[in-house]
């Protein structure tokens, strides 16, 4: 299913759609009837909502293809306006080979022919081959259907770049660059700055083009004055634009980083922060900040400052564990912090990079100031380490732990307080699970002692069994001693006795 | 039968093709590093000259052939081009001209012969639409036929056009100077078309004579692959032949 795009106000800067940015397949059936009936519902089904629009039950034999949403007008039994519109020339009676009979013959065949095959993509050579008419005529059908997705089109297709870009020989650095994943991209993809084509005509714009930025169209001037615009678009729409102009209106990653730095520094005063890009006027400025992803997190986050640290000050206080709190003092605002610009750049870098991979980072940098830091026998961060290596087990991957490692390098440095942002739940729910921890500490240490204690007991009746036994083997050996001495005297005195008889 | 008023006999009308539309047919025979790319295709003359890089590039990519034949696309297209706006400016002659046209083609393994009768004075003429009934009513199933037969058509008439604007100046000169060859110059410019008067003098009705039936009817084969394979390795024999 293809992914959702905000409706119409942020198109992808790598595509530059003629058409609505938003595509969701429509089934539709090729029985004649299916025309009315499918258009309404399936224009109801709005940009917003990616379903996919089966009004009625299709039947289990009918051929189904899949044409995007807006071009649910598509019929082959008549012409539509849309038609008429976007390809005039057939319509004007201009020239007499182009005529609706004729343009419905070339249609209506072409969509045939690919839909004996839908699978596979049908070009246009072997269109032309088997069309009886003139081959432009032929080509400006085939390009029509193709635009609007009546033919060449499969949902797996919807996330490439549309097929304007394929003329580009930069469009595949657009496909490179465009973001895959939700990471925040300090610029946004650098956009082709040598070409420009116009979307209707293809040639390359010269000297100056019209921009349509509420679609992200870009028309040559010839096709402008003609008027060779897509549907639901007016002149007032474009504006004109200079192609010397269009070069110098390209951010630079550099130039950006410049923005970010300055708007930190001088937060609301634009003309500073044009001052310090350097080559921008604040309006600029201020136009490109708002197009960066980040834009809105910078500008809410300066309130949050003072009250975070009111809170870690009666942290403070309180005391909690030594090694904690330093690194409950959490904090994700760049704006705020004007006295600490390492703190900051690392802060911003690491939102940057994704809090994985700054967290990585952080450890390493860790480690490496711990072996570095050895004079200043920084207890502190030695049971940070020993605390975060608890807690790195329990603890999810969050902004605030990215900052609690980075804080935990930087504590030797500054010992000073820093003021970062975090919710205050979050600082408590950090204090829990430190809590929880020692706890459980002292509860496996109670466990281990009482399988000592009950240890040593066996041990001590197992001596006292044996000073029993021992006990037992003195007695009998005394009383074999003093059996045998009386056994002794009375042999003694016997022979005494008998002597005296003899003598 | 009253004789009909031959309306524009003798007037010259500007160059043009004698069909509805100027549509030029284009041959392309392009040999580049071994591979050859023949193709054959209708063209509309009044389209912008942009259409002629755009196509070139499109038909390169789609076939998936090498690069250089782009620009030699784009080359021979143009050139064709040109050679027919050159005679735009000239006249050219439109008698009462019927002439017969002849289909004699082969497309993958279709063979077609035809033969039928074109009025070259009607300018409403659609080769297309012709060759749209004519594959309908044969029921031919290969839908390659129907634009070889309608590029048949029109470079014949491409021909005859040509051949009317030569005979056109050399009637006009032939005016100028010298007289007494003007009638049989012009009676031979018109030999090859008929004269629907004699056509049909004699007769109380435009039928054909019964022995004219098997020369007017269309013929259309199939070929099984080894004989299409035969009939390219021939060819390919008489296309060295005349290379060497």
């Amino acid at each position: 299913m293809a992914s959702t795009e905000p409706p119409a106000a942020v198109t992808p800067p790598s595509s530059k759609p003629n058409l609505l940015p938003l595509a969701s397949p429509t089934i539709i059936t090729p029985s004649a009837a299916a025309s009315v009936a499918v258009a309404p519902t399936a224009s109801s089904s709005s940009p917003a909502t990616p379903s996919v629009a089966t009004p009625r039950p299709i039947p289990s034999d009918a051929e189904v293809f899949h044409i995007p949403s807006y071009s649910c007008w598509f019929s082959l039994g008549d012409i539509s306006e849309c038609e008429i519109r976007c390809l005039p020339e057939f319509f004007d009676s201009r020239s007499p080979s182009r005529n609706p009979k004729a343009y419905k013959y070339i249609r209506d065949s072409i969509v045939k022919q690919f839909r004996r095959n839908p699978s596979s993509k049908i070009t246009f050579t072997e269109v032309r081959k088997t069309l009886v008419a003139d081959v432009i005529s032929i080509r400006k059908v085939f390009d029509f259907l193709d635009a609007w997705g009546l033919i060449n089109y499969s949902p797996a297709a919807l996330n490439k770049p549309l097929k304007w870009e394929d003329k580009d020989s930069k469009s595949s650095q657009h496909a490179a660059d465009s973001p895959a994943g939700p990471s925040l991209d300090s610029t946004p993809p650098v956009r082709e700055t040598s070409k420009r084509l116009c979307g209707s005509c293809k040639s390359v714009c010269s000297i100056a083009c019209f921009a349509s930025d509420k679609y992200d169209i870009t028309l040559c001037a010839r096709c402008f004055v003609r008027g060779n615009y897509r549907v639901g678009l007016s002149s007032s729409d474009f504006k004109r634009v200079e192609i010397s102009d269009e070069m110098k209106t390209d951010w630079t990653e550099k130039e950006t980083l410049q923005l970010l730095e300055a708007v930190m520094h001088y937060g609301d005063d634009w003309k500073k922060v044009a001052q310090h890009v350097g080559g921008r006027s604040d309006k600029d400025c201020i136009t490109h900040f708002i197009k960066l992803p980040m834009g809105e997190q910078f500008a809410s986050s300066a309130e949050f400052g003072s009250s975070i640290n009111k809170l870690n000050q009666m942290k403070d206080d309180n005391n909690i564990s030594s090694s904690s709190s330093p690194s409950k003092r959490l904090c994700l605002s760049p704006l705020a912090d004007a006295s600490n610009p390492i703190m900051a750049q690392a802060a911003f870098l690491s939102a940057l990079a994704g809090t994985g991979v700054a967290e990585a980072a952080a450890q390493a940098a860790v480690t490496a100031v711990s072996e570095m830091g050895q004079g200043e026998p920084k207890a502190d961060i030695r049971s940070l380490h020993g605390v975060q290596g608890l807690q790195d087990a329990s603890i999810t991957s969050n902004g605030s732990d990215v900052l609690k490692s980075v804080e935990e390098a930087h504590s030797g440095v500054n010992p000073k307080p820093e003021e970062k942002k975090v919710n205050v739940e979050e600082v408590e729910e950090e204090i829990r699970r430190v809590a929880e921890v020692q706890m459980k500490q002292i509860q496996e240490k109670i466990v281990h002692f009482e399988e000592v204690d009950s240890q040593i007991e066996k041990e001590w009746k197992q001596m006292e069994q044996m000073r029993d036994i021992l006990f037992y083997d003195q007695l009998n050996l005394l009383k074999h001693e003093r059996a045998i001495r009386k056994s002794g005297q009375q042999a003694a005195e016997g022979v005494r006795t008998q002597g005296d008889y003899v003598s | 039968m009253k004789p009909l008023p031959s309306t524009s006999s003798k007037t010259p009308v500007k160059f043009r093709m004698p069909t509805s539309e100027n549509l030029v047919p284009i041959r392309l025979d392009i040999e580049v590093g071994g591979q050859r790319f023949k193709d054959a295709f209708t063209w509309n003359i009044s389209d912008p000259d942009s259409e002629v890089s755009v196509f070139a590039k499109r038909t390169q990519k789609d076939l998936k052939l090498p690069l250089a034949f782009a620009t030699q696309i784009a080359q021979s297209i143009q050139t064709q081009q040109t050679e027919f706006r050159s005679y735009k400016g000239q006249e050219m002659l439109t008698g009462e001209k019927i002439v017969p046209i002849k289909l004699d083609l082969r497309v993958n393994r279709t063979l077609i012969k035809d033969q039928f009768l074109w009025d070259l004075n009607n300018f409403d003429s659609d080769p297309e639409e012709f060759s749209k009934t004519f594959c309908n009513d044969l029921g031919i199933e290969d839908p390659e036929v129907g634009p070889a037969v309608a590029f048949a058509i029109r470079e014949q008439l491409y021909e005859i056009a040509i051949q009317s604007v030569a005979t056109a100046r050399e009637s006009r000169n032939a005016k100028k100077g010298r007289r007494g060859e003007y009638s049989s110059i012009s009676s031979r410019s018109t030999g090859a078309a008929l004269d629907l008067m004699k056509l049909f003098s004699n007769r109380y009705s435009g039928v054909r004579k019964r022995k004219e039936w098997d020369v007017f009817e269309p013929m259309v084969d199939m070929l099984s692959n080894e004989e299409v394979a035969a009939l390219e390795s021939m060819v390919e024999k008489w296309r060295d032949l005349e290379e060497a």
